[in-house]
């Protein structure tokens, strides 16, 4: 019922559109006056007292009445938008802001913003119409059955508020009726859009028949909801017979009775074409309309607000993993710090709030130049409260200038350290310093950019997308320079230059990883983080955009990489394996680590064949009970 | 109820795929769909008739009855009354009849509808992926087919939906000749009087759902940088960015309410002018005693009953939508099921597969040309080439899941598409880069198959796919619902190998099926795969040189050709081509 509270608070907020709305109804209600009471002063007073052009006059200003009802009919168009277009753009603000806070797929964020919207729009709108055209007939209607003869409303109002009573007690199980309903069909659609998005997995499997009794049975589910919704519209329809159509009766019995007490044929008249051409549709649109627009308007209103949204649980309490499943892992809780490690007192970096000051560097050192690019001191970090930590203990110190390359099995968390190096994940305990201030410390964009796999380039111009992170400082000039050293010379030509408009979807992953290595390249920051940033650029291109990131005056690099070339290119490399972490060159860890030398078996295959008879000792990999002859 | 713009197309759903549409086919699709609810069709149309027929018949005893009320003593009147109360009752149990079984028998034909085309889909496979978009098919499989299945309970409607507007103009008539004439010459006149003042509208509403897509395409973007958005801290920039459209999106869509408004206003205009018009006339001949009060209360319901032409038009509307989806629906069954043959394999036999002069086109471009190549039973043969060079399709050929344009393709000599669906799946087995996971849970994805394997099978399964301990780290195990489990491209991966390995009997195709995995894990599985599964030869699309080097043999592929067959090590010797494959 909390939705019945904020939409009185919506209206609340907007009683000059309410007002305005309910002004131009009244306007509206000269057609209800049209209908029944000018027709009856026109045959009263005009056709049968033999004064045929009274009747005319009478009906001629029905006439008038028609015209003025339908302008206000129009005006109230007006009223209505008033209301809805707020509620649109408010919705739709949600929802964008929704997207962007937490991701869980386009699908659904899009469904929302073009679907759901639209439908929360269009049902409420119908709301507003039909409860409010409801009410204006219904009081215009009776109003001028009192103006004819007040005795009439005896004949006419009880069955009404009958009517209505059980068109109430109906609405509840209705309404719960068309949730079912709605819900099924939704049901029906998740299960068909699996289907259809895993057609050549079914056929490959042989699955058919099994997909087909199992989506069959949603199927005949909706089928069931549809044929339950159906049912209970038997108690609507009564309602409105009761309301609508019924009065008419006692009217016809009573109708010697009225007569002998002075109430007018034309009276009569008017009454039952009231009856029947004012309350009766009235009644008709309500009846359909709030049921069905009010379950609907509920059921998209709680999706839109997003309470009990089944993508909120459980993510993230699923141990250590997801490099790359969205940035809902930004925003987990953080475990509580495990008990400090007697360590030198590391300033805390709990504090995910800006922290007003930066704080002091590692004692020794007095300012921030002389302070490593980079340092993790004893970090340990996890995902969810019983996760186990991806990262534990790490210790890692970067001179300015210092390049680094992250590899591991996939899986591992190498992009875990890219997110605590920007700061968008804090550490259990432990610190993460970038140029001596915490990574999660205010102003970090000015410190460190990060570049994901997933390149970001929107609609725009190629100039804007360029000058994302770095402003309008760097002349076209220096952007174009930039873009020439990452390799971005002959895709820049081709679209047409700084100025030409970009089309994101024009672009393949390679040319969108380009753009966005050309941006962060421009940034002003002296870190630079590139995780996969470059995983679809053939290794030449890759290999020439790391040089640049590399001879970035000052720049410090660490690359999270897949291939292998970027280690052999590194002057350090961090291996990980599982929580544990080696640090060394490229030669060094050859040498030393047998899990290294399997993962950089990749690029060296023409030459030493790893063949399944003589796998590589991977013993630290291994779980216990797993392949022991692997371990010979 | 205001009209409201429809709702903006889905881009999934702007996919216009399929050949020209098959009318034909879909009204054979709907006179099946009414065939199925022909006896609910037969009672609706009657239904809807006696209920117009009711509403008729009520005008004309009503004001008979009113006359004899009128009259002197009201003599008479009593049996008139009660057949007014008797008429009144009808015609509400009548309306609610209809509803009822409008709506229940347009369930019934929805779900008859949904079950052939879910079959349908179902039989034709991924081939019809490729005409049409996912979003696209379920826009069709659900909405489509509650469209079409409106047809039955419209053409029923449509029935009292004429008999409303023509009973109303006749008995109009059989009133007074004169009031007939009246609304005959006056609605023409009328509408082409209020047709003066209408303008173009649907200017607004094209701009509104212009605006509407820009805004979701702004939003997916900025999904899709959602990483980078995060680190450069411009969430604010890219809210601000994303609603940039939204002021211009309210002006529009309060010009459409506006333009809505006016048609409103104008059809609220139409027919009360009608009905004045009517009265007038009546009045004028009540004044010369030529009609009672009782015609003119009459005269001036049917007036009203014979404006229905706008209901007729509305359920000519859903005939027409119906017709329309069910085109759209008929557009899916133009992709032909897929045959099966009769015949099963051999027993006991190695799983030699081989592809004797397989041509596949796509869009009149060769795609696979003139392919031949043996597989013997209980080797591997690796697949290699540059993207584009025709490997994933070498892989769904060989594994029927598309059929060659010219050629064979056999496995232990009979040919693939002979064998029946069941012999066919249980020899062969798929595993792909990004497998859907489909069938519920964990449990579920993984025993998706013509026979669901006992659990224990399953977890070797898993296990062989080195998947057994990520899913034992889930909430529920095996057990997690799918849709639950936030799962990594390379778990997911290994998830759908696990199916493979749990189902295939002879032949295993794995496109790119560990692209995701690091070689460590690779190396397992595919130590695994030798060791653990029942399906002895194997065909493996590979971008990885360690993967060619451990397979039996390597195809090398370049522009849809075979170039070279050989061992890796002997193709990285001679050919530099064939590294520059690998080149990384």
């Amino acid at each position: 019922m909390n939705g019945w509270h904020s939409g009185w608070r919506f209206l609340a907020r907007r009683r000059a559109a309410v007002a305005r709305l309910a002004g131009w109804s009244v306007v509206e209600t000269a057609h209800t006056f049209a209908v029944g009471y000018a027709p009856a002063r026109a045959l009263d007073a005009g056709f049968l007292a033999d004064r045929p052009a009274v009747g005319l006059l009478w009906l001629a200003v029905a006439a008038l009445a028609v015209v003025v009802g339908a302008y206000g009919t129009g005006r109230t168009y007006g009223g209505v938008a008033a209301l809805t277009e707020p509620l649109r753009d408010a919705l739709v603000r949600r929802v964008v802001d929704r997207a962007l806070r937490t991701p869980e797929g386009n699908g659904a964020a899009l469904s929302r913003l073009t679907h759901q919207v639209e439908i929360a729009r269009d049902t409420f709108a119908g709301l507003v119409m039909v409860s409010r055209s409801f009410v204006f007939t219904a009081v215009g209607a009776l109003t001028g059955l009192f103006l004819l003869a007040p005795v009439l409303l005896l004949f006419v109002v009880p069955p009404l508020l009958l009517g209505l009573g059980l068109f109430v007690a109906a609405l509840r199980p209705l309404a719960r009726r068309q949730e079912a309903y709605l819900a099924a069909d939704e049901a029906l659609a998740l299960s068909l859009g699996e289907v259809c998005e895993g057609l050549r997995d079914v056929t490959a499997a042989g699955a058919e028949r099994a997909v087909a009794h199992d989506a069959g049975a949603r199927v005949d589910e909706a089928r069931r909801a549809a044929t339950a919704l159906a049912r209970w519209t038997v108690a609507r329809a009564t309602a409105l017979a009761v309301a609508g159509r019924l009065p008419m009766v006692p009217l016809l019995a009573a109708t010697p009775w009225l007569l002998a007490h002075d109430v007018t044929p034309g009276a009569l008249v008017g009454a039952l074409t009231y009856l029947t051409q004012s309350l009766l549709p009235a009644l008709h649109q309500l009846v359909h309309g709030l049921a069905t627009s009010g379950s609907r308007l509920t059921v998209v209103l709680r999706r839109l607000t997003g309470t009990g949204s089944p993508s909120h649980r459980g993510k993230g309490a699923y141990g250590r993993r997801r490099p790359r499943t969205g940035g809902g892992r930004h925003r987990r809780p953080r475990k509580p710090a495990p008990p400090p490690t007697a360590a030198p007192a590391p300033p805390p970096t709990a504090a995910p709030a800006p922290s007003p000051l930066p704080a002091p560097p590692p004692a020794g050192h007095d300012t921030a130049q002389v302070a490593p690019a980079v340092a993790f001191h004893d970090v340990t970090f996890g995902y969810g409260l019983h996760a186990e930590p991806v990262v534990h203990g790490l210790d890692l110190v970067l001179p300015a200038g210092a390049r680094l390359v992250v590899v591991g099995p996939s899986g591992v968390g190498k992009s875990t350290v890219a997110g605590l190096l920007a700061g968008v994940l804090v550490p259990w305990s432990g610190s993460v310093r970038v140029a001596g201030l915490p990574a999660t410390a205010q102003g970090r964009e000015a410190r460190r950019v990060v570049v994901p796999q997933e390149a970001y380039v929107f609609s725009g111009t190629v100039g804007e997308n360029l000058r994302y992170l770095c402003g309008d400082t760097p002349g076209d000039a220096a952007v174009l320079d930039a873009a020439r050293t990452i390799g971005a010379g002959p895709l820049l030509k081709r679209l047409g230059g700084l100025a030409a408009p970009l089309d994101p979807a024009r672009l393949s992953a390679g040319e969108r990883q380009l753009i966005a290595l050309t941006r962060a390249y421009l940034a002003p920051a002296p870190l630079a983080v590139l995780d996969e940033a470059a995983c679809h650029l053939d290794p030449a291109a890759e290999a020439r955009a790391e040089r640049a990131f590399a001879a970035r005056p000052g720049g410090t690099l660490v690359v999270v990489a897949h291939r292998t070339g970027s280690a052999r290119r590194a002057d350090r490399v961090l291996l990980m394996d599982g929580p544990r972490t080696a640090l060394g060159t490229h030669d060094e860890l050859m040498r030393r680590s047998a899990l290294y030398r399997a993962l950089m078996g990749d690029g060296g295959a023409g030459r030493r064949f790893l063949r399944p008879t003589r796998p590589p000792a991977i013993c630290g990999l291994r779980r216990p009970g797993s392949a022991p002859r692997s371990c010979g | 109820m205001p009209r409201t713009p429809p709702e903006p197309a889905a881009p999934a759903d702007s996919f216009t795929g399929g050949a020209p549409a098959a009318p034909r086919a879909a009204d054979r699709l709907l006179l099946g769909a009414l065939r199925h609810s022909a006896g609910r069709g037969l009672a609706l149309a009657l239904v809807a008739a006696a209920s117009t027929g009711a509403a008729l018949a009520l005008p004309a005893v009503l004001g008979h009855t009113l006359d004899l009320l009128l009259g002197r003593h009201g003599t008479g009147a009593g049996p008139w009354v009660a057949l007014c109360a008797g008429l009144v009752c009808l015609a509400a149990v009548f309306d609610a009849v209809d509803e009822l079984l409008s709506a229940t028998t347009t369930a019934r034909s929805t779900a008859w509808l949904r079950h052939r085309a879910l079959r349908h889909v179902l039989a034709a496979g991924p081939r019809l992926g490729d005409r049409f978009a996912p979003g696209d098919l379920v826009a069709r499989l659900v909405g489509g087919t509650e469209r079409a299945g409106a047809a039955p309970a419209g053409l029923a409607g449509t029935v009292a939906a004429v008999a409303g507007p023509v009973g109303g103009i006749v008995a109009l008539g059989l009133v007074d000749p004169w009031l007939a004439a009246v609304f005959l010459a006056g609605a023409p006149l009328l509408v082409l009087l209020l047709r003066a003042f209408a303008r173009a509208s649907s200017d607004s509403l094209t701009a509104y759902q212009r605006l509407q897509g820009d805004i979701a395409g702004r939003l997916l973007e900025a999904l899709g940088g959602a990483r980078t958005i995060a680190a450069a801290g411009t969430a604010g920039r890219e809210r601000a960015r994303i609603l940039a459209p939204l002021p211009a999106l309210s002006r529009h869509g309060h010009r459409v309410w506006q333009v809505q408004g006016r048609s409103t206003a104008q059809a609220a205009t139409l027919v009360p002018l009608l009905q004045i018009a009517v009265l007038a006339v009546g009045g004028l001949r009540l004044a010369q005693h030529h009609l009672t009060v009782g015609d003119l209360l009459a005269a001036s319901r049917y007036a009203v009953l014979a404006t229905g032409v706008g209901v007729l038009v509305g359920q000519l509307g859903t005939l027409v939508h119906s017709r329309t989806a069910a085109r759209r629906l008929a557009d899916v069954t133009t992709v032909p099921p897929v045959r099966y043959g009769t015949r099963t394999l051999p027993p006991d036999g190695p799983g030699t597969l081989e592809l004797h002069g397989v041509t596949v086109t796509l869009d009149g471009r060769p795609v696979l040309c003139d392919v031949s190549l043996r597989v013997p039973g209980g080797t591997t043969l690796a697949v290699v080439g540059r993207s584009g060079s025709g490997k994933s399709l070498l892989a769904a050929v060989a594994g029927r899941l598309t059929d060659p344009d010219t050629g064979d393709v056999t496995l232990d000599g009979v040919p693939l598409r002979d064998l029946t669906h069941d012999a066919l799946r249980r020899a062969v087995g798929h595993a792909f880069a990004r497998p859907a996971l489909l069938g519920g849970t964990i449990a579920g994805t993984l025993a998706l198959g013509v026979d669901a394997p006992p659990p224990a099978a399953l977890t070797a399964a898993a296990r062989a796919a080195r998947a057994d301990d990520f899913v034992l780290r889930l909430p529920a195990g095996y057990a997690t619902p799918c849709a639950d489990a936030p799962l990594s491209g390379g778990e997911r991966q290994r998830l759908g190998l696990a199916r493979a390995f749990a189902h295939a009997g002879r032949l295993l195709v794995l496109d790119d099926a560990t692209s995701s995995l690091d070689s460590v894990t690779e190396h397992h599985v595919r130590q695994a795969l030798v060791r653990d599964v029942a399906a002895r030869t194997r065909l493996i699309v590979a971008h990885r040189a360690t993967t060619a080097a451990a397979a039996d043999r390597v195809a090398w592929l370049e522009d849809g050709r075979v170039r070279a067959v050989g061992t890796h090590e002997r193709l990285w010797r001679h050919h530099p081509g064939y590294r520059a494959v690998f080149a990384g």
